[in-house]
């Protein structure tokens, strides 16, 4: 983690150094945090995942999960889930958070912004709870279809599936989707629609060759957020299945505080696992960011 | 018979019980606060029914010995073939209300009756309870922690495991109680470090406003009626509760405690037929009706049927090819401040007294098939549980190297149920 200095910053080479070095003592605590909370653990890991948790030998046992087809399900399944509740948190976030802004009212953007922020964060035991209510065997939504003539379960539809779970995410996906589209559909200044219109171009014109350009690495960007969000959710997941839908994180849950199924090392595995997709993810969203980044800055 | 102030209290507290406008720990209180001893308020709860008053006769037997510890003795002794010579129990009184003190670990008043054994205890010697509201909810491990760190408790309350564990480790005293003969082998150790004082077994808590066809045994759960109703108490290889739901279907299908494969194998099964549900069998997702048959201990099951007070309407039943049950043990610590009052303690806990209001508090005590043979267990009462004879079939499960080989088959078969 290195202080960079932009060239914008720099008067003589001697003031940029000291204010440098000044920029690095600021940047301190946030290093300590990160190495504490983010480095050192995933060192760690790192070890752990190749050495015995008894003998502590160095070996690739840890990983041999990646042969055995059932415990790879987990990743199967989390891949999926994140997939889906991606693909439908993208497409109605983005439509939502588009309806949000062409509305040009203050009022009802301010609304959904705050409605979006507390059902982005709205998630764990709690959700799965208010879920069971409304869509479980005996919720009552599930209850009042029934009495519609629409039999859920006997359709062979379970709260408690990969399907069931994937309406559970989209609940926080959505509106973080809205949460972080808005911005960029916000900067899209209207002088470049004017400017293209001015030029001739249809409306499927611009579309295509100014705002889905622009646009584009926003939205994939969004979407790598998302996914991996969904991939790292536990708790809701938890909550709501008690571990009959193996996930990924829930697997790695049990290895390391079940009674039965203790095998931290295994866990460690799992989790480089993990990390490997999130950082594709993320690293993924960096990189479209900060192209992005050129065009969408106010 | 002579008019007797005692007996006509006694009458006016048994009919209001009988009635229903006292429950069972309020007429015991009664009793106690009458200045009766232990066994004989226990002669008086088992005439006591729903469906008779006791006979003067019984009544008179029992008020007829003064309530004094001698007296407690005398009749204790009576009671039971095996119970200690009356000399021997009178000097342990005597020894224990020297000491003065008792200090308990892992004895919390609001679990299986507590409250109502120490009202017991203090009513018939008077000795002062302590720790309890430090150390009251301690799970084993702390408990063990604090016998072998603080060297202050007396006495604990401790899952199997943990028994076993503080005898390896010296931590136990042996001590065997007057009723020891009566308490199954497999029960108790037999140095005496640990002895069972009650036990749960694993039960149907079944929905019968949403389930219309009767829930009697394993294979009736597979019914295809029962699409998403059948649920376990959580993940069974983190909680306890569930793994042995699992454990004990092997009962019935060719397995048991020697075996649980056929108890997964079965849970596959279920899991296969669309009938086990993910949602947890906790009291919510029963009283709401999300899990419409509940697998799991029968006091638990006893307890959300009593919240649910009808809505929904819950039967409790111990299915006919038998369950598991699990016991908890008592302890003496090695080095027991009071080691009197610790002694004194086991003989209060495995009377017939203590043992029915363990009953009273859904657990089974560790003499229920011994207490049921005598026709000591008051019929109110019995209304209230699954019935006896279903106990038969329920199988005690105390060898913990049992409970470590079936953890391990279950760590690799549980993912088949849940991946596959």
């Amino acid at each position: 983690m290195s202080a960079t200095t932009p060239a914008s910053f720099a008067g003589t080479p001697a003031a940029a150094k000291r204010r440098g070095g000044r920029a690095a003592i600021t940047l301190l605590p946030f290093a300590v945090l990160i190495s504490l909370f983010l480095v050192a653990p995933t060192l760690s890991l790192i070890w752990g995942s190749f050495h015995d948790n008894k003998t502590g030998v160095f070996t690739f046992e840890n990983y041999s999960y990646l042969q055995h087809p059932l415990d790879l399900v987990p990743f199967k399944n989390s891949l999926e889930l994140s997939l889906a509740s991606t693909v439908v948190g993208g497409l109605v976030g983005l439509l939502i958070a588009q309806a949000i802004v062409s509305s040009r009212r203050p009022i009802i953007q301010e609304i959904a912004t705050t409605f979006s922020s507390v059902a982005a964060n709205f998630a764990g035991v709690p959700l799965a709870f208010a879920f069971i209510a409304t869509l479980g065997a005996n919720g009552l939504l599930t209850r009042q279809l029934l009495n519609a003539g629409v039999d859920l379960y006997g359709g062979g539809f379970k709260l408690y599936s990969v399907l069931g779970l994937t309406i559970v995410y989209a609940y926080w996906e959505i509106p973080l989707m809205v949460l972080v589209m808005l911005p960029p559909l916000q900067a899209m200044k209207p002088a470049w629609r004017e400017a293209a219109e001015i030029l001739g171009a249809s409306r499927w014109q611009y579309l295509r060759s100014v705002a889905i350009p622009i646009l584009m690495t926003p939205f994939i960007s969004s979407l790598l957020l998302l996914y991996a969000n969904a991939f790292g959710a536990y708790a809701t997941a938890y909550g709501l299945t008690d571990g009959f839908v193996a996930l990924v994180p829930i697997q790695i849950s049990n290895l390391i505080n079940g009674d039965i199924s203790f095998d931290p090392g295994q866990a460690d595995a799992l989790a480089i696992g993990l990390a490997v997709i999130m950082v594709v993810c993320i690293g993924g969203r960096a990189i479209l960011e900060r192209r992005s980044a050129r065009w969408l800055a106010r | 018979m002579a008019y007797d102030p005692l007996l006509a209290r006694i009458d006016q507290l048994s009919g209001a019980f009988n009635a229903g406008q006292i429950d069972r720990r309020q007429f015991l209180k009664g009793l106690v606060g009458l200045g009766l001893s232990l066994p004989a308020i226990s002669v008086i709860v088992a005439a006591c029914s729903t469906a008779a008053t006791p006979s003067p006769a019984a009544l008179a037997s029992a008020t007829a010995v003064p309530a004094t510890a001698s007296a407690a003795a005398a009749s204790l002794a009576a009671m039971s073939p095996t119970a200690m010579a009356t000399a021997d129990l009178t000097a342990l009184i005597a020894a224990a209300k020297a000491e003065g003190d008792i200090y308990q670990t892992g004895i919390p008043p609001e679990w299986v009756n507590y409250q109502a054994i120490f009202d017991l205890w203090k009513q018939d010697y008077g000795i002062p309870i302590d720790g309890t509201a430090t150390e009251g909810e301690y799970s084993s491990g702390q408990e063990l922690d604090s016998i072998k760190n603080t060297g202050k408790p007396d006495v604990g309350d401790v899952g199997i495991a943990f028994a076993v564990q503080a005898k390896q480790q010296g931590l136990s005293a042996p001590y065997k109680n007057s009723h020891w003969d009566d308490i199954p082998d497999n029960a108790k150790d037999a140095d005496g470090y640990w002895c069972c004082n009650y036990w749960g077994a694993q039960a149907f808590a079944v929905n019968t406003d949403a389930v219309k066809i009767p829930i009697n045994d394993w294979k009736d759960l597979l019914d295809p009626s029962l699409k998403n109703a059948v649920g376990i108490d959580g993940d069974p290889t983190k909680a306890n509760d569930s793994f042995f739901a699992v454990w004990s279907a092997a009962i019935a299908n060719g397995g048991g405690v020697d075996n649980i494969q056929p108890g997964i194998d079965f849970m596959n099964k279920l899991q296969q037929s669309g009938n086990l549900t993910a949602a947890r069998a906790s009291d919510a997702n029963i009283i709401s009706g999300e899990v419409k048959i509940a697998i799991k201990w029968d006091y638990l099951g006893l307890a959300v049927r009593d919240k649910a007070a009808g809505a929904p309407n819950i039967t409790v039943t111990i299915p006919s090819s038998g369950s598991l049950a699990s016991p908890y043990a008592d302890i003496i610590a090695a080095k027991a401040p009071h080691p009197n009052a610790a002694k004194l303690w086991q003989e209060l806990i495995y009377s017939d007294a203590a043992q029915l209001l363990f009953l009273g508090g859904y657990a089974h005590p560790i003499r229920y098939n011994v207490l049921n043979a005598a026709g000591l267990i008051p019929a109110g009462l019995a209304a209230k549980l699954p019935s006896a004879d279903l106990y038969k079939n329920v199988t005690l499960v105390t060898d913990i190297t049992k409970i470590t080989a079936a953890q391990a088959v279950l760590g690799t078969g549980w993912k088949i149920v849940i991946n596959s």
